[in-house]
């Protein structure tokens, strides 16, 4: 997708191309230089802001961007649908069949793989963009496929037979677009996520639901009581500069990566980071303007090329250069193998961040 | 980071000292779970409400017209043996649900504080009683005030993590009770510096550990027991404290189960919903106890109910959950009489060892009547029979009984000791109720109202408690008022704020001679028409007046004049309330308890003659056919000429000297009345009977006399018909003019399942056809149900067929189709009540929609909303239900005391047919009894029950076969049953 005009830098290209050149080093120099590649920018974190909601939380980056996710949940109706290897039970919609759980404590597996995709649903709100844009949607569609990506989530939400929690996740950019929002919104949707609680279940089997109408005895979604069960997904930024692997990037950064990943990453007690899901971004280098070097430049004495095939030509040789190219895009094999290893390696990006945002449930 | 926080702290926290929050979910009915956020702000100027406390008379917020409510609690509250310097008593929740009977004693229980915890805990756990608790809070005498403890910062108590809520609820009442004596401490020390006497504020608490708590906190506190035993009279007062707590302490460590668990809530309304279990009320067989049944809208039929485990503690009119048992058990219903009185005469209370839900005895009678059931083909086939799984709602009430003699152990008087007695209930469909009671020997032989407090698994019968005596059996007092409560008849006087409502002129008030006045406004002057009032004889309260006059066209002008009580009695105001909680006047054989005060439904709204009234008219033009040709609607003025009775009304006809315009006026109105009711009849009204009697009564002491059976004059039914016009027309008026909410009645076509016992009979018996396709043909059919040699039969057919329909009612016009507001048995249309507004509250909600659709006036907004209306529809339907129960009971007891120590031998007939016992009817005195075989002779003589023909065969003596229909000649006496100390109307053979 290509980035959102706002997204777009002023900078000229000696001024892009300075950036690149000290990012690619090694070890990169970053924008702000005090940070190492897989440093993220500082944020303030706050949750359960919402009290009408289920779940909330509130994060706002150093350099001003913040974002509100609310999570609500309501109680919906299962469409019945027929389960394979279950012919016997296949009586008339509606009837009700009163399933005997063998064991409550396999209440668990019994949930397996029955939520569907449709019980979360995920909404994008960012200032100055109509819902229907192409960044809200695509954020959106982004979280939607990371949260359901593993199928914990969706698992959680089912009642009984005939029906199941419906979670509605509002995502809210409070600040203008000042850096690409998609890791803040993640983090954001996660620590909302971690806080959410629903009421607790009184009734039994496939009867009508009935909860407590104590809130203090609601359950967490994401309950310590589930310790072993993987915390909701986090989305974290990466991009390529040359060989360098950078982590949440900023806005100047992007501007100059020659590829941006979105990976999806989860962590479990027992098995520490899990890769969930991985895209790339286009990033806003394609749209850069190229700098003019001085041999093609007449003002400086060179050659304007005559015709566009000649430029592309003449173009294909500055590569090294140091004037500056937009990058053309694609990342190598091993480099991808570099982030996804950085990602999820005991102490690494994975686990450090969702540990962090889980420390700010606690604290 | 303090900058950064968005959030608004749940707990009172240091910035914000005077808001918090409160979270709960909320379920709604639609199944939409809701996490709802309250937000409290606390405030410090609430008062405590006690005379001693001049500090907080001076924070008191004031209302519009700059006054502070007056403060309840009394600055000399009452001491006790504890608290010798008074006290103010705050008691927790429990202790009213334990103890609400105690705290309406008007001798005890004064200057109580109710905090707002407690208020909304006893509201969650029983509306019944936190209705009766807000009653308390209205009585001024008693001093009971409510205190918002949770809305002030000093009491406000934020809940612990981890904390119950339960727990917490106890920690807020401790601290109220706390604050509360520190601050009266406060009080009196700021008033006086010498003052001694600090009132206590005690905590009442049935909680042991809300108790411990408090000692331990230093706060006086007591139980609700140890309270009441400090007081006088505590042996009274101690049996008012309900059961269900104490058991549970005492039965902890023996538990034999008796009765199915029920259901979870949500399992049965998942049932319900999906339509494999059914709701709905619970009825108990008035002949057999052990037979219930229940209708639910699924099914045409009731579905049925045998035995106490499937009844599984379900007491009559419960709303009850129940499921289909599956077919081979289905049963059919008993052709027996089974009274719980003589199967489990020999239970004892006490015992609970060893104790069956069915007894040996009630097994035995079951199991005859399965044998009987298998051996049977047509008749009493079985049908579906259910079980009760849950209980959605109990109905239990208050219940007047009396001790049974046999469960009291030890008769002495002066024993305090303290026994468990049953209570009889005069409501044969309640089971005896098993109560705790210090005072045995004094409760005999007296009428005593009691509740149901539980009824355990363990327990086969339910657990209650004493609530007062009435007085002694038989006596007059005693056994009116039982009545009138066992009907839910609202007897006490009227309030003042009702009194308040009444012209301030009194009896003295007159229709304003000036017709400038705004009395008159759109009125028509019509006292120069020659109205009449015709009633029974001794009527006071006069709420119609006619008149008839010739018009120049030959036709007639016709009037109907109602007293206009809406005149009176404006909406929405205290009397209007009054009046529409009790919904109708209640006529007993010596008593009438008025739905309207005295003043106006016997003075100045009663169409008195010789006198100015303000009335509603109806005016027609009628052909000399009875063909109406117009109706018109007008409040008027009008001055009756006379007040005649029936009989008085018939002679002044009949006499052909008098021809003065009155008389001839009335003759026009007779004339005309009989072709109406020729149309009536011709358009399919049915002509019902009721068993109806008189009883006269002595004048002075109003003791019974004689009974007669009414006699029904021509001027009767002159006056009937007349009304019925009226009403059709009015109903018709109204629907027209507001047709989503015209207050109308109803009487709906009854299903032909109901007939179809009565046609078999009359079928098998006497080859006679009841035809029920449409109500002229059962009228035209019960015209042809005659014996020649027998007059009354076509009347106990009749009796029998009204039994059959359906009960009319009220409803609000925008629930039904228009073809579902059909009368059934006056063959009309649409209907309402609008003659007699005087004693039913429907007639004067008619008054006010006439008045409105004539322009006379606005229309109220009560009177728009469909969903108020209902309301009062629902209240009125019950009301006019009970007010003619207990109408009936009235006469019921009269009867029996009038023939009380006579001896008379009397023609009865046969109505109703079981295997053991027979239901005959005697019409000279309107009762209805029914007659065992063991009454015939004893050892129980043996019979022959021929259920497809209904006919008994007896074998006593040289034999004797009762048959249904049958003309039989009994005797009466009375008789005092010896366990019971009940006297009742006893018939035996002749």
């Amino acid at each position: 997708m290509a980035p959102p005009p706002s997204l777009q830098v002023n900078l000229s290209p000696a001024e892009l191309s300075f950036i690149r050149s000290s990012l690619a080093q090694t070890p990169p120099i970053r924008l702000d230089h005090a940070k190492g590649p897989k440093d993220f920018r500082s944020m303030r974190a706050e949750c359960d802001v919402l009290p009408g909601a289920n779940g909330s939380a509130r994060i706002a980056l150093e350099d001003g961007t913040e974002a509100l996710v609310g999570v609500k949940a309501e109680v919906e109706k299962s469409q019945w649908r027929p389960v394979p290897g279950e012919s016997a039970r296949l009586t008339a919609a509606g009837e009700v069949t009163m399933l005997d759980v063998d064991d409550a404590a396999d209440k668990d597996e019994n949930t397996k793989g029955k939520g569907q995709n449709s019980w979360v649903e995920i909404s994008v709100e960012v200032p100055g963009f109509r819902d229907d844009d192409a960044l809200p949607v695509f954020l959106a569609a982004m979280l939607t496929e990371t949260l359901l990506a593993s199928g914990e989530l969706k698992d959680r939400l089912y009642i009984n037979n005939r029906f199941h929690w419906k979670l509605y996740v509002d995502v809210l950019l409070l600040s203008p677009l000042l850096s690409y929002p998609l890791s803040l919104l993640s983090m954001t949707t996660h620590l909302a996520l971690l806080t959410t609680r629903l009421p607790a279940l009184k009734s039994e089997k496939d009867e009508d639901p009935l909860f407590d109408d104590d809130w203090d005895a609601s359950v967490q979604l994401y309950g310590k009581e589930r310790q072993q069960i993987e915390k909701p997904p986090v989305i974290v930024l990466a991009m390529a500069v040359g060989s360098n692997i950078i982590f949440d990037p900023s806005k100047e950064e992007l501007a100059v990566a020659d590829a941006v990943l979105a990976v999806a990453c989860t962590t479990s007690a027992n098995s520490g980071g899990r890769i969930v899901s991985i895209r790339t971004v286009d990033p806003p280098s394609h749209l850069t303007p190229p700098g003019v070097p001085n041999a093609m430049n007449s003002a400086t004495g060179g050659k304007v090329p005559t015709s566009s095939a000649d430029a592309l030509t003449q173009r294909e040789l500055l590569s090294n250069s140091g004037v500056w190219t937009p990058p053309r895009g694609g990342m190598k094999r091993s480099l991808l193998s570099g982030i996804v290893k950085m990602v999820v390696e005991k102490g690494g990006v994975a686990e450090e961040v969702i540990e962090a945002l889980q420390r700010v449930e606690i604290g | 980071m303090e900058s950064f926080s968005l959030k608004r702290s749940t707990v009172a926290d240091r910035n914000q000292p005077n808001l918090s929050s409160k979270v709960y979910v909320r379920s709604t009915k639609s199944g939409k779970v809701q996490k709802i956020v309250r937000e409290l702000y606390l405030r410090q100027d609430i008062p405590c409400s006690s005379n001693l406390c001049r500090e907080c008379l001076r924070i008191a917020p004031k209302d519009s017209a700059d006054k502070v409510a007056p403060f309840v609690l009394s600055d000399t509250p009452a001491g006790s043996k504890n608290y010798p310097n008074g006290q103010y008593l705050v008691p927790d929740t429990n202790a009213f649900l334990n103890g609400m009977d105690l705290f309406e004693v008007e001798t005890a229980f004064h200057d109580v504080v109710i905090l707002q915890t407690v208020l909304e805990e006893v509201k969650n756990r029983s509306l019944p009683l936190y209705h009766r608790l807000i009653a308390l809070t209205k009585n001024e005498g008693k001093r009971f005030y409510v205190f918002f403890n949770e809305f002030r910062q000093e009491t406000y108590v934020a809940r612990n993590p981890g904390e119950t809520i339960n727990d917490r609820n106890d920690r807020a009442v401790r601290k109220a009770v706390q604050w509360y004596n520190q601050h009266i401490q406060e009080a009196v020390t700021a008033r006086s510096k010498k003052s001694k006497r600090v009132p206590s504020v005690v905590m009442i608490s049935d909680d042991r550990d809300n108790l411990r708590k408090a000692k331990a906190d230093g706060i006086p506190a007591s139980s609700l027991s140890d309270f009441v035993s400090g007081l006088e009279n505590a042996n009274e007062l101690l049996d008012m404290i309900s059961a269900s707590q104490e058991r549970q302490e005492i039965r902890s460590g023996k538990t034999e189960i008796f009765y199915p668990e029920y259901f979870t809530m949500s399992k049965m309304m998942t049932g319900v919903k999906a339509g494999t279990l059914h709701q709905g009320i619970f009825n108990v067989s008035p002949y057999n106890y052990l037979e219930g049944s229940v209708h639910v809208p699924t099914f045409d039929k009731s579905l049925l109910i045998l035995g106490r485990e499937n009844s599984n503690r379900a007491v009559s009119g419960d709303v009850v959950v129940v499921e289909v048992l599956p077919k081979d058990q289905w049963k059919a219903p008993s052709t027996k009489i089974i009274e719980e009185e003589n199967v489990n005469k020999n239970d004892n209370p006490e015992a609970e060892d060893g104790e069956n839900i069915i007894s040996e005895r009630e097994r035995r009678a079951l199991q005859e009547e399965v044998k009987r059931v298998h051996g049977q083909t047509t008749e009493g086939r079985p049908q579906p029979t259910a079980r009760v799984v849950g209980i959605i709602k109990r109905n239990w009430r208050q219940y007047v009984g009396h001790i049974d003699r046999d469960s009291v152990r030890s008769t002495s008087k002066s024993s305090r000791q303290q026994q468990m007695v049953f209570l009889v209930p005069m409501d044969k469909k309640i089971p005896k109720i098993r109560i705790r009671t210090r005072q045995a020997g004094e409760l005999l032989g007296q009428r005593v109202l009691a509740t149901i407090d539980s009824w355990e698994r363990d327990s086969r019968y339910p657990v209650g408690h004493f609530v007062r005596s009435l007085g002694e059996l038989e006596s007059k007092g005693a056994e009116t008022e039982a009545l009138l409560l066992e009907w839910d008849v609202q007897y006490r006087p009227f309030p003042k704020t009702v009194l308040d409502c009444l012209p301030p002129e009194g009896h003295d008030w007159k229709v304003p001679a000036d017709t400038n006045d705004p009395g008159w406004r759109q009125r028509k002057d019509l006292r120069d028409l020659l109205v009449c009032s015709i009633d029974p004889p001794g009527c006071v309260d006069i709420d119609d007046a006619l008149h008839a006059r010739p018009l120049p066209n030959g036709n007639y002008e016709v009037g109907v004049h109602i007293a206009d009580v809406s005149h009176f009695v404006k909406p929405n105001n205290a009397m209007d309330k009054e009046a529409s909680s009790r919904g109708t006047t209640v006529y007993l054989v010596d008593k009438r308890i008025d739905m309207l005060p005295m003043l106006l439904g016997t003075d100045l709204c009663s169409l008195k003659p010789y006198v100015e009234r303000y009335a509603f008219s109806v005016l027609w033009e009628i052909t000399p056919d009875a063909d109406i040709v117009s109706a018109h609607f007008t409040k008027s003025v009008i001055r009756s000429r006379e007040a005649f009775s029936y009989e008085q009304a018939q002679i002044r006809i009949d006499d052909a000297s008098q021809q003065d315009d009155l008389t001839q006026g009335m003759r026009t109105l007779l004339m005309l009345s009989k072709k109406l009711k020729q149309k009536r009849m011709d358009a399919g009204a049915l002509n019902l009977a009721s068993p109806e009697v008189k009883v006269q009564t002595e004048s002075e002491t109003s003791d019974p006399v004689d009974v007669q059976t009414k006699r029904l004059l021509d001027t009767n039914s002159l006056v009937e018909e007349f009304m019925l016009l009226a009403n059709i027309s009015v109903a018709g008026k109204n629907y027209e003019a507001f047709p989503q909410t015209a207050l109308l009645r109803r009487h709906g076509a009854p299903p032909k399942t109901n007939f179809e016992e009565l046609a078999n009979q009359l079928k098998v018996k006497k080859g006679l056809e009841l035809r029920t396709d449409s109500s002229k043909a059962l009228a035209d059919s019960l015209d042809k149900c005659v014996e020649p040699s027998e007059p009354f039969f076509n009347t106990l057919v009749r009796i029998m067929a009204t039994r059959c329909m359906m009960s009319a009612e009220y409803f609000c016009s925008g629930t039904q189709a228009y073809p579902e507001f059909r009368h059934y048995g006056l063959a009309s249309e649409i209907y309402t009540h609008f003659t007699s507004p005087i004693r039913r509250y429907a007639d004067l909600e008619a008054h006010r929609q006439l008045a409105a659709a004539i322009d006379y006036e606005p229309l109220d907004p009560s009177l728009q909303s469909k969903a108020k209306l209902e309301g009062v529809c629902k209240n009125i339907n019950v009301r006019h239900r009970n007010a003619q129960m207990a109408g009936r009971a009235s006469i019921e007891y009269y009867v029996g005391q009038a023939l009380k120590g006579k001896d008379i031998t009397e023609e009865g007939f046969v109505m109703k047919i079981f295997s053991n016992g027979f239901v005959v009817f005697v019409p000279r005195f309107g009762i209805e009894s029914l007659i065992r075989l063991r009454d015939l002779a004893t050892p129980e003589p043996e019979a022959d029950f021929d259920a497809e023909n209904y006919v008994l065969d007896i074998k006593v003596g040289k034999g004797r076969k009762v048959e249904l229909f049958e003309k039989i000649t009994v005797r009466i006496t009375d008789e005092k049953e010896e366990s019971t100390g009940k006297r009742k109307v006893k018939l035996s053979l002749v």
